[in-house]
């Protein structure tokens, strides 16, 4: 009940009803934006917009190799802002800002990414429908790979690790996105069969301004991918694929005195494999990769597969040791090159890696890791004459980090 | 005298075994009277976040570590520390909440009492009128 009282000073001559009827709808208008404070008041105390995140920060040691000298560097390797709101029963709507490598738009450091922005569905257990920018499922460390609180690793596995960028082409080895994705699982006893679909963009995102809009697919082509997998106990595992069309190798039309379209819209298939299971106080995962680019006429040919296994034990509740093994290796077939440069030969990358983490409260995470890299690289140099160049190098990388979550 | 001690120690036998049991409680609005397991295990893991007929599970654990969280756990076959990193991952993902820790069995019996949906564990002993017992986890 809202009382309104209208004084009216010595020289006001307003007639008795017109003061009535302006009281009246003075009084309606405050009632009415009261009523409406209050009930959005009351919707944002039973649904509110949760902030959260993570960061991890880190020192590395690495040692020479190529041309690059030793060095050590501190620094905010990741910080994720997440927020979340549920919009209702079913729905929930979440949001992840990344920002990477000691960000600073000023000192021109690091990166910010807009990594997710979805709203999720879920109907039930069977079935959930999620739309918008999101991380797709695909093995089982894909979807959590920047997600440090959970990984016991500092230099994660090389399929999944940014800054080995310049020499893994890692957004060949994963679907970096998607934008809907339906997802769930089937329990058939004490057994679950998970299953997930999705599409998005194609890889061929335009990064050049001079080309229209950056962030855009550039081509009419979408990428297709799912995983089938069976949960049961602590045994996990899973079947992933991925279908679309790749124009990396446009840029070899040059150099073979053909128009760019010949190589555009290369088929690319990607296969990956995972298998996790505890026992006792052990843990065991692995996963493998398997991407195929081929094209007919000209004849060209890209295959990478990457595998990864860890061992792990848990010593006590917070105190986690592993040992783990990766394997990259790169074949590419390009037979419509002259022929002293027809067919590279195997690039690999192997890496041996120890480490530890180490949980001092439930969101304080201490890692320790050291690695051992082996490159066996060749590349292939179009200018200013078209050789192949091999490179072999070994080198370490020591780790020591801190992941919150807050 | 010795009637004495053979009664105390009598009496302290009783209560230890009546410790070791665990009742996992529920408000008496939920629609099922017993869960196994596997069950147990979907709600806890958040796979399945509502009960048949539609209301939301509202998922409790007890903050200290004690007894009766080591039987509570040790009968989902999880360690305490991947049920945290399991709800760790829901949270980070976007997936769903970890559940509320609750200071006491006392405040847990409360809470579970008084929210409609709400599932939690606490000693056998404890257990009073105003809950609902869904199992009765270890020995007696």
């Amino acid at each position: 009940m809202c009382f309104l009282y209208l004084v009216a000073g010595e020289d006001n001559q307003i007639p008795f009803f017109r003061i009535i009827k302006m009281t009246l709808k003075r009084t309606l208008i405050l009632c009415f934006l009261l009523l409406a404070i209050a009930s959005a008041g009351a919707q944002s105390e039973e649904n509110p917009l949760r902030i959260f995140g993570y960061f991890q920060n880190s020192l590395q040691q690495w040692t020479a190799f190529q041309e690059r000298p030793k060095q050590n560097s501190f620094s905010l390797q990741q910080l994720n802002l997440l927020f979340q709101k549920d919009l209702g029963p079913s729905w929930t709507a979440f949001v992840n800002f990344e920002f990477l490598n000691n960000f600073s738009s000023s000192r021109q450091w690091g990166s910010f990414n807009l990594e997710e922005a979805w709203v999720k569905y879920r109907a039930s257990m069977r079935f959930n429908l999620k739309f918008g920018l999101l991380v797709p499922i695909f093995n089982n460390l894909h979807e959590i790979k920047n997600r440090t609180p959970l990984l016991p690793y500092i230099i994660r596995p090389l399929a999944y690790e940014t800054s080995f960028s310049e020499f893994i082409p890692i957004e060949v080895l994963t679907p970096v996105s998607a934008f809907a994705q339906a997802y769930g699982f089937f329990p058939a006893g004490e057994a679950k069969f998970d299953y997930a679909v999705y599409v998005g963009n194609s890889p061929n995102i335009s990064n050049d301004p001079s080309r229209g809009q950056t962030g855009v697919d550039t081509t009419a082509t979408f990428l297709f991918g799912g995983r089938l997998g069976l949960r049961y106990g602590d045994l996990k595992l899973g079947l992933s694929a991925t279908y679309d069309k790749d124009n990396s190798a446009e840029d070899l039309a040059d150099a073979l005195n053909i128009a760019r379209t010949e190589l555009s819209a290369i088929p690319k298939m990607r296969f990956g494999g995972d298998l996790s299971y505890n026992f006792a106080n052990f843990s065991f995962e692995s996963e493998f990769i398997k991407v195929s680019l081929e094209k007919d006429a000209p004849k060209l040919e890209r295959n990478l597969d990457f595998y990864y296994a860890t061992l792990g034990y848990h010593f006590t509740e917070a105190l986690f040791l592993y040992g783990s093994y990766w394997l990259l290796d790169s074949h590419a077939a390009l037979p419509a090159l002259p022929n002293e440069i027809k067919e590279k030969e195997n690039d690999d990358i192997k890496v041996v890696t120890f480490g530890a983490s180490y949980n001092m409260l439930d969101r304080v995470r201490l890692k320790v890791q050291f690695a051992r890299i082996r490159l066996d690289e060749e590349e292939l140099q179009l200018q200013p004459e078209m050789m192949v160049r091999r490179t072999e190098d070994d080198f370490s990388v020591f780790a020591l980090a801190v992941s919150v979550t807050f | 005298m010795k009637i004495v001690i053979v009664t105390l120690l009598f009496l302290f036998s009783w209560a230890e075994a009546s410790f070791s049991q665990v009742a996992v409680i529920a408000h008496k609005s939920v629609p099922v009277d017993t869960i196994n397991k596997s069950e147990l295990l979907d709600f806890y893991t958040a796979d399945i976040k509502k009960w048949i007929n539609g209301d939301r599970v509202i998922v409790n654990d007890l903050k200290p570590k004690g007894e009766v969280k080591k039987i509570f756990y040790k009968f989902l076959g999880k360690t305490p520390s991947r049920m945290k990193s399991i709800w760790l991952k829901s949270m980070l993902s976007g997936e769903g909440d970890p559940p509320e820790a609750m200071k006491s069995e006392e405040e847990m019996l409360q809470k579970i009492a008084a929210t409609p949906g709400a599932i939690g564990f606490l000693s056998h002993t404890k257990v009073n009128n105003n809950v609902k017992t869904l199992i009765v986890i270890g020995k007696k």
